[in-house]
């Protein structure tokens, strides 16, 4: 069996021994992990609350839902006539476990109602580029042997290599298990993660600066032009919490709606600028887009610029406030016009 | 004999002869994904495949179309319908559950004293000339709808595909007429028809998904508030996959653009959903689906409740997109079930 293999399966009936525990002791009123999927290359996220429905629970690199989404608006329940907010225990990969920081920084969510059950990731398979490649057949069976992802089908079989074949934003990850901090210590459960490197070299980011603008342009026109604008890239982000979304606003209309590519187009770059210090590249909103549309580089270019002004990286601590909630004199600010 | 063959390396023919008269749409692969499209180059068309993702019903009801422009000068208003083509369309490689698909479309445009002029000329203009589903997938479940991978009827012209070579049937008059002014196609033989006949049964036999939906219709009126909508609603993320991607979802948004500076405006209409938080917002502010649990409730009712009340027809054809592209699987065929389920759990406190 391969390494990534057994080492998913320790992490899952470990991540199940934890969740059983938190709802044997009461700790926890409801468990939100992931379960196996009905289709090939998915997995379905799964709401736990009996200690006898915990082997539902599974870990593997198919687990692609960023469950922080769920967190908001808070989960409550009708006790004796009164909404409660309930104590959810939360299974956490890195990017889950900064979703969840941040959104404690912005104050969406109450820090003792979670408690995070830390598990390390390897990075997720890139379900839609394995979709796309397979093509008309139809995958039936998939699983890890050595480095590689092997798709079966009728008639055929596909290896993919791990490390290629994994999300654009997993191969620059670090950061696979909930960040260690004082802070945070008691929520966290399970594995978390004391030491990580912040150093990022950008070189995804940097290929795409050095095209010029109109490779820039085809560049977009092309990734985005299937775009539906069915929003689940937003729905799937745990930092897309808005009421009423900016493209949804119509008293007056803000934006245009329809699938014109200047419209698609600016509600992908106005959803990046509101996630500018915010995003934690998890590449949820990749993963779910029925179109196989891979939104990462937009990101990471945004992320770069955070990184290089502010050197910020969101999700990591409690108390360091992100450059877009801070305001401080001496932030560059260029853009301004001198008075004479 | 009124079947026809043809070569697979003479379709460029059939193709070329056929985009000389008539819109014709085909499978074509953009960026990994098989979509119907104009043909402009017959080496785009891409037959090897599943379905298309998005379906055909775009070519009719596209993801956004200007109903009308408008020009002011001074007190003049010129208002300009979009242009009409004259030719007509031919839709190629359309699958049975979305040629049935048509059928459903025709029902919602048509209905009532208000028709969708827009829509139903359209659809009156296309001709559809499917292709058989010889290897359909663990999500199609098209026999549980009165549908088959091989059903002809809503078709115009119907083709199976023999390996080096097509079996064409014409089904309708304006069928034949297409099949024979391509002269040149030579008469299929009993042994093509056999084998057509072995694949249909081979495709039937590969379809492990059977749903008892046709009597659900009945039961789910009565249950709006049953809790199973909350169970099914619990993980949906409510963006508007299963919607979009289904054939036969209707719902759309009317949209007056205007460009101010330059006195001129358009009123267009794009794809709507019931999972977006502006469908059914009223003016007041006060929205009767106003989370996750009505949203999945009325998707789930418009199809399998209000269809087969209004008109007759169960409102899913069984193409399976909704379950391959939930982002979080939120099986369609699970909820089928847990609907049945409830089925079971009064008839016994009835029988109780």
């Amino acid at each position: 069996m391969s390494k990534l293999n057994l080492d998913n399966q320790k992490i899952q009936e470990k991540m199940r021994e934890v969740a059983r525990n938190l709802l044997k002791e009461k700790k926890v009123d409801l468990i939100i992990g992931y379960s196996e999927g009905t289709v090939p290359l998915s997995s379905a996220p799964v709401f736990i609350r009996k200690e006898e429905e915990v082997d539902k629970l599974i870990w593997n690199n198919l687990c692609y839902v960023n469950l922080a989404k769920y967190l908001i608006p808070n989960i409550k329940e009708n006790v004796d006539g009164k909404l409660v907010d309930l104590k959810v225990g939360i299974i956490s990969k890195g990017c889950v476990a900064r979703s969840i920081i941040h959104l404690m920084v912005e104050h969406q969510i109450k820090k003792e109602n979670i408690t995070i059950i830390g598990i390390k990731c390897n990075g997720i398979i890139n379900r839609r580029k394995i979709e796309k490649e397979v093509g008309a057949e139809e995958i039936i069976e998939t699983y890890l042997l050595d480095d590689n992802f092997i798709v079966k089908g009728k008639d055929f079989e596909k290896k993919f290599n791990y490390d290629e074949y994994m999300n654009e934003l997993c191969k620059h990850c670090t950061i696979k298990s909930p960040p260690k901090s004082d802070s945070l210590k008691d929520i966290i459960v399970g594995e978390s993660q004391e030491s990580y490197s912040l150093e990022e070299k950008f070189e995804d980011v940097i290929e795409f600066e050095e095209k010029t603008p109109d490779e820039r342009w085809n560049y977009m026109k092309e990734l985005l032009q299937d775009c539906t604008r069915c929003y689940a890239c937003r729905e799937a982000c745990p930092l897309c919490y808005c009421n009423l979304c900016f493209v949804d606003q119509n008293l007056p209309t803000w934006f245009g709606k329809t699938s014109e590519i200047s419209d698609i187009l600016i509600f992908h770059m106005v959803r990046a600028l509101h996630l500018a210090g915010r995003c934690v590249e998890c590449g949820a909103c990749s993963s779910v887009c029925p179109m196989g549309i891979d939104l990462s580089i937009i990101n990471r270019k945004i992320n770069r610029i955070v990184k290089d002004r502010y050197d910020f990286t969101s999700g990591l601590s409690l108390e360091k406030l992100p450059p877009m909630m801070a305001f401080k004199m001496e932030d560059k600010q260029e853009f301004m016009l001198e008075e004479d | 004999m009124i079947e026809k063959l043809v070569d697979k390396k003479d379709i460029p023919k059939l193709v070329k002869e056929l985009t000389e008269k008539y819109n014709f749409y085909a499978p074509i692969k953009v960026n990994g994904n098989i979509e119907f499209k104009r043909v402009e180059n017959v080496g785009d068309i891409e037959l090897n495949f599943f379905n298309s993702k998005i379906p055909p019903k775009e070519i009719l009801f596209p993801r956004m179309e200007t109903l009308f422009t408008y020009n002011i000068n001074g007190k003049n208003i010129e208002i300009k319908e979009p242009e009409k083509s004259e030719k007509k369309n031919i839709i190629f490689g359309i699958r049975p559950c979305d040629a049935h698909s048509f059928v459903l479309l025709e029902n919602f445009f048509g209905f009532g004293e208000f028709k969708d002029k827009l829509f139903l000329n359209k659809r009156k203009n296309t001709i559809l000339m499917g292709i058989g589903c010889n290897n359909p997938r663990n999500t199609c479940f098209c026999t549980s709808l009165e549908g088959h991978p091989f059903k002809k009827e809503d078709m115009d012209v119907f083709l199976v595909d023999l390996d080096d070579k097509y079996l064409i049937t014409p089904i309708t008059d304006i069928g034949k007429e297409i099949i024979d002014a391509l002269s040149w196609l030579v008469d299929a033989k009993k042994p093509d028809l056999e084998k057509a006949m072995k694949l249909s049964e081979k495709a039937e036999s590969l379809i492990s998904t059977t749903l008892d939906i046709k009597d659900s219709y009945k039961i789910l009126d009565s249950q709006f508030s049953n809790p199973i909508w909350k169970e099914i609603s619990e993980t949906c993320i409510g963006c508007g996959t299963c919607s979009f991607l289904c054939p036969t979802c209707t719902c759309f948004d009317v949209i007056d653009e205007e460009d101010k500076y330059n006195n001129k405006g358009r009123r267009i209409r794009i794809w709507d959903t019931c999972q977006s938080c502006l469908y059914s917002l009223h003016t007041s502010g006060h929205n009767p689906r106003n989370g996750g649990i009505e949203r999945c409730r009325n998707r789930i009712l418009h199809k399998f409740s209000y269809y087969p009340t209004n008109y007759g027809l169960i409102g899913c054809v069984g193409c399976g997109r909704c379950i391959q592209l939930c982002p979080v699987n939120n099986d369609l065929r699970a909820i089928i079930k847990k609907m049945n389920e409830i089925n079971k759990k009064e008839e016994k406190s009835i029988i109780a």
